[in-house]
């Protein structure tokens, strides 16, 4: 079935670019994009079902960290440049395929797709048509970054996720900012992924020998990279020098890649002195097309430094950035989640919390072990699926109620709008980590992590559970419990609670929630032996460059 | 090998350009001929010789594809390799697209010296390509130079069009006097006018050699429009007709690279490739920025356009840089300059086709709204600036991509080169800002607009095979 992957792509971006061109107003419309985005959705969880049931090895296959478990690499996806470098002819073979942490984003991204073009249907009042079929072509280009296997691929989808984004943020935002905030998003992810391509192609290029022509296929480049790494570590063949020396040389060549890879994935990520794009993004797009970018689309920085900085480069990341990713993590958990404290607007408080909830993921990342990977990787789809359904909660308030301000006396919702109020309550409580929901399961895993690399950092990300509680109880209270109800009848627009229509896609949410927190195993096993790979990797030379860190080793010697 | 036999192989292999400037002069001489008869229709013979003149382009092409693969050709005037075929397929390109650009747009009163003119330049540039002598390419230089002079006096005929021509004509001049005394600095110093005797000779190396070089540089700075040579560049641009403004972006920047690559190209050896690299690489760092802050502070859509054309010369300067290391062929060069003939000939042929329709085009603001009154323009102007800005989907994403490719290779020897890009990549964002710009001007929504219907194939057969070629170069780069 390994059909999936190119249908994976191209049936979304067909359908959606049919549908924006072509598309006329109507229901008609949204049934056909509805309809192909339940048929991503299967295709998906076929997919992740596929991935699931194939064997994977826990130790490198043929030297290679990422190994593809189903792969789709067709002879003519070879892709001939007019230049030679290094005296070959630049032949560049394009390969797609799945292993579990693509699958899981896949999955993640087929959901969210189907959800927000569910409620869209609803929730946009002009100009539809266009509007899901930009859905659907973004849905596409984000499939193609998951499931491709090779640089160029990832990066030509990478970069081809802006045009629509920036058609979907400026297209229907609020009219005021939206040019500005558009072209901010725009030249804030250029100013990070047009140098970031320059440290893909010294990775490709570093590849190259006289033997051996340069290769962007990313099973061949993890090889080739754990294979200098442990050379590197085990100090092979070189009683001349000791191992600081040879991992510091090793680290120092990769320098300008790592730094050039991490600007482009940290602002997409919105690391915190490069995050000033988020809450503007987020609070001028229609709280519909946040819904998306916030799951999803804010999810390829965390996928591009597990996909490729970690396995690619993981000596330098460790010398130069793993302390100060790891510190900025960790600010940036306790500065969101004070900034989401401080806010009155509900966009707003949503979008910090969003900043604050990657920080947990960036944190996880960082610390380059097995449960800090796995927590990561968990945290992904799980951050994924309750930022979608806050941000499709606060479109459906705010289509009944207008703007919201959490200053207002007038905004006690739940005894208008009962089922709005119970969901929102148990988003909520996921989202600050409650126990039996998904939130509980990253954040502990990516903690746990942490712990083991710095207690310091650890320790602030608890207090940032803290704040996380805090502020998402104030939103429960204001929002929801602020008054008995009876002040609304001046701001009311509409006292209809959820249509069964709209209140499906979120029940659904809420029951994947549920079951990952009852059943966190299932999603473990399906990304395990791929993120042990990586750790082959990535504790290795987490431990050469930082002996002194792991604090549990100490502990438990 | 015999003399002879030497120049009948040049003739044969440079007919194409041969029978482009004989027949531009031909066609230039006849008009002067008719003009005195009455019986001159000017709209009829507008067409007349516009078809003329795509017929002999396309005769041109013809021999060209029927000539077969270089001979040898001993070490004459001429040489015939790589570089000299990608001129000419990117000046029949060219000169395919402003051919069709004139069609509607040529001035009325002087078709024929208009068409002449045009034909000479095209004609010129692969001889430049070819060119194996210090005679030759000046000649082949030349041929371009002065055609242009004529085309920007007659293309416009009012103040500003005579203050472009007169600022052109005299820096121009200026600028060849110093590409001569470069020259003859080489020929002194070396003793011989034949290129490959001097590129052996750069190995002697010397302070002359270095002081002739920069001279040569200087000299060929002005037809690319590299800082500190550019400042003809918005004047001109604004002061001509968009068309003049399309053949004078790219052109005489094919000429000038061209020559570039004849003059300092790959085999001049270790010494001098360390002279002319730091040149290159602080003449493009200054180029890029200089082009790309002064586009950005432009309300001018001319001036910004003539800046973009700055700022793209100092891209290529460093496309340049990688192919005297011979980290990458001279493709990456030609593959850039291909992809920039699609996207910015294209950009001007749908200003053209506003304009021919109606509309004004001189500051960014007049855009607005355009998408609403004239859709197909405003579309193909947004695949042209998407390339331009180089984001997937368009030809501009490889060529920039190429160009990053090859500086970078040269990373491990020298980290400046690492630099440089780095450099050049923060100057794509730079220019990303203003080319959003114009295109989010193009789908501003305003209350008044008035429909331009006007139509004019010309123009949109030219920004077609522009805009096609801009995506297909995506999916194909091998053949850019």
């Amino acid at each position: 079935m390994t059909i999936l992957i190119p249908l994976l792509i191209l049936l979304p971006l067909f359908v959606g670019l049919g549908i924006f061109i072509a598309g006329r107003k109507g229901q008609s419309v949204v049934g056909l994009a509805v309809g192909a985005a339940a048929l991503v959705f299967v295709m998906s969880a076929m997919l992740v079902y596929q991935v699931a049931q194939t064997p994977s090895s826990r130790e490198l296959v043929e030297g290679a960290t990422i190994v593809p478990r189903i792969e789709f690499s067709p002879s003519w996806l070879e892709f001939d440049l007019p230049v030679s470098i290094a005296g070959h002819p630049v032949s560049w073979h394009l390969q797609f395929g799945a292993d579990g942490i693509g699958a899981l984003l896949v999955l993640l991204t087929g959901i969210v797709g189907l959800v927000t073009i569910v409620l869209a249907a609803n929730q946009i009042a002009t100009r539809i048509e266009n509007y899901v079929g930009l859905i659907l072509i973004t849905q596409s280009m984000l499939m193609g970054v998951f499931l491709s296997m090779d640089l160029l691929s990832f990066y030509l989808f990478f970069e081809a996720v802006l045009l629509p984004l920036v058609l979907l943020i400026n297209g229907w935002g609020d009219a005021k900012d939206a040019l500005k905030v558009s072209r901010k998003f725009l030249l804030y992810t250029l100013v990070g992924s047009v140098p970031m391509v320059l440290g893909l192609i010294g990775i490709a290029l570093h590849s190259a020998t006289p033997t051996r022509p340069s290769s962007v296929s990313l099973p061949a480049l993890s090889a080739i990279a754990a294979e200098k790494q442990m050379a590197a570590i085990n100090n092979v063949g070189g009683a001349a020098t000791d191992v600081v020396t040879t991992v510091a040389s090793l680290a120092s060549s990769d320098q300008w890649i790592v730094w050039l890879l991490l600007l482009g994935f940290g602002i997409k990520l919105a690391i915190l002195p490069l995050h000033t794009w988020l809450p503007a993004t987020y609070t001028t797009s229609h709280p519909n097309t946040t819904a998306f970018i916030a799951s999803v689309v804010a999810k390829l920085g965390v996928f591009g430094i597990i996909r490729i900085v970690i396995p690619l480069t993981p000596l330098a990341l460790a010398t130069y950035a793993q302390w100060l990713f790891g510190a900025l993590g960790a600010l940036a958990i306790v500065y969101g989640a004070l900034v989401a404290l401080s806010q009155s607007d509900l966009r707003k408080v949503l979008a910090y919390s969003s900043l604050s909830h990657v920080g947990f993921i960036t944190l996880g990342l960082m610390a380059m072990n097995s449960e800090g990977l796995s927590g990561a990787t968990i945290q992904m789809f799980n951050h994924g699926i309750i930022t979608c359904s806050m941000f499709l909660l606060l479109s459906l308030v705010e289509q009944r109620r207008g703007h919201i301000n959490l200053n207002h006396k007038d905004v006690g919702l739940a005894s208008v709008y009962p089922k709005i109020g119970v969901l929102m309550v148990f988003f909520t409580l996921a989202g600050a980590g409650l126990p039996g929901l998904n939130g509980f399961v990253g954040e502990l895993l990516a903690m746990t992590g942490m712990l083991r690399y710095s207690g310091l950092f650890a320790g602030v990300a608890v207090l940032g559970t803290v704040l996380g509680a805090w502020y998402g109880l104030r939103i429960l209270q204001r929002l929801l419990f602020g008054s008995d109800g009876t002040h609304h009848s001046k701001h009311i627009h509409d006292t209809a609670d959820l249509a069964p229509a709209e209140l499906l896609p979120l029940v659904a949410m809420a029951c994947i929630c549920l079951f990952i927190g009852l059943q966190p195993q299932s999603t473990v096993q399906l990304i395990e032996s791929d993120i042990s790979r990586i750790v082959l990797v990535s504790e290795a030379s987490s431990k050469a460059v930082h002996p002194e860190v792991d604090q549990l080793a100490k502990v438990q010697p | 090998m015999d003399t002879l036999q030497t120049i009948k192989s040049s003739v044969a292999h440079l007919s194409p350009a041969i029978l482009l400037i004989l027949s531009g002069s031909i066609v230039m001489a006849a008009s002067l001929v008719l003009k005195s008869g009455n019986a001159r229709d000017v709209h009829n013979q507008r067409n007349g010789v516009g078809s003329l003149s795509l017929v002999l382009l396309l005769v041109a092409g013809v021999l060209a594809y029927l000539r077969g693969a270089p001979t040898e050709l001993g070490h004459g005037l001429f040489r015939f390799d790589s570089t000299a075929i990608a001129a000419e397929r990117l000046a029949f390109l060219g000169g395919l697209i402003v051919l069709l650009m004139s069609w509607s747009t040529a001035p009325r009163a002087h078709l024929g010296e208009y068409y002449g003119c045009l034909l000479i330049i095209i004609g010129a540039i692969p001889i430049v390509g070819a060119a194996n002598d210090l005679v030759s390419l000046f000649l082949g230089l030349e041929l371009i130079s002065i055609p242009t002079y004529v085309l920007l006096g007659i293309v416009k005929n009012d103040n500003s069009g005579a203050e472009a021509t007169i600022k052109y004509f005299l820096l121009s001049a200026f600028a060849s006097s110093f590409f001569l005394l470069g020259l003859s600095y080489l020929f002194g110093f070396i003793g011989s006018t034949n290129l490959e005797v001097i590129q052996h000779g750069y190995q002697l190396g010397g302070k002359l050699t270095s002081f002739a070089l920069v001279l040569v540089m200087c000299g060929l700075a002005f037809r690319i429009t590299a800082v500190p040579f550019h400042f003809y560049a918005p004047d001109v641009f604004e002061g001509t007709s968009l068309t003049m403004a399309g053949i004078m972006s790219y052109l005489p920047k094919v000429a000038g690279f061209v020559a570039l690559i004849r003059i300092v190209g790959s085999g001049i050896g270790s010494s001098a490739v360390d002279i002319v690299i730091p040149v290159l690489f602080v003449c493009s760092a200054i180029t890029m920025l200089v082009g790309n802050f002064f586009a950005s502070a432009q309300n001018s859509l001319r001036r910004l356009l003539a800046y973009s054309s700055v700022a793209h010369t100092g891209y290529l300067l460093l496309a340049m840089t990688a192919l005297l290391r011979d980290n990458a062929e001279a493709n990456v060069l030609f593959s850039y300059l291909a992809a920039y003939a699609a996207m910015t000939l294209g950009f001007f042929a749908c200003l053209g086709e506003i304009e021919a329709a109606g509309g004004k085009t001189m500051l960014v603001g007049d855009l607005s709204g355009m998408f609403y009154r004239r859709p197909a323009a405003s579309v193909g102007m947004t695949v042209c600036l998407i390339s331009m800005i180089g984001l997937p989907l368009t030809a501009g994403f490889w060529a920039k991509f190429l160009v990053f490719m090859g500086t970078i290779a040269s990373g491990a020897k020298d980290p400046w080169s690492i630099a440089m890009a780095i450099l050049m990549a923060f100057n794509a964002v730079i220019a990303a800002g203003y080319y959003w710009r114009v295109l989010s001007k193009l789908y501003e929504k305003s209350d008044a607009y008035v429909p331009l219907r006007v139509f004019r194939p010309s123009l949109f057969i030219a920004y077609t095979i522009c805009v096609v070629l801009t995506v297909v170069w995506f999916f194909v780069p091998v053949v850019m």
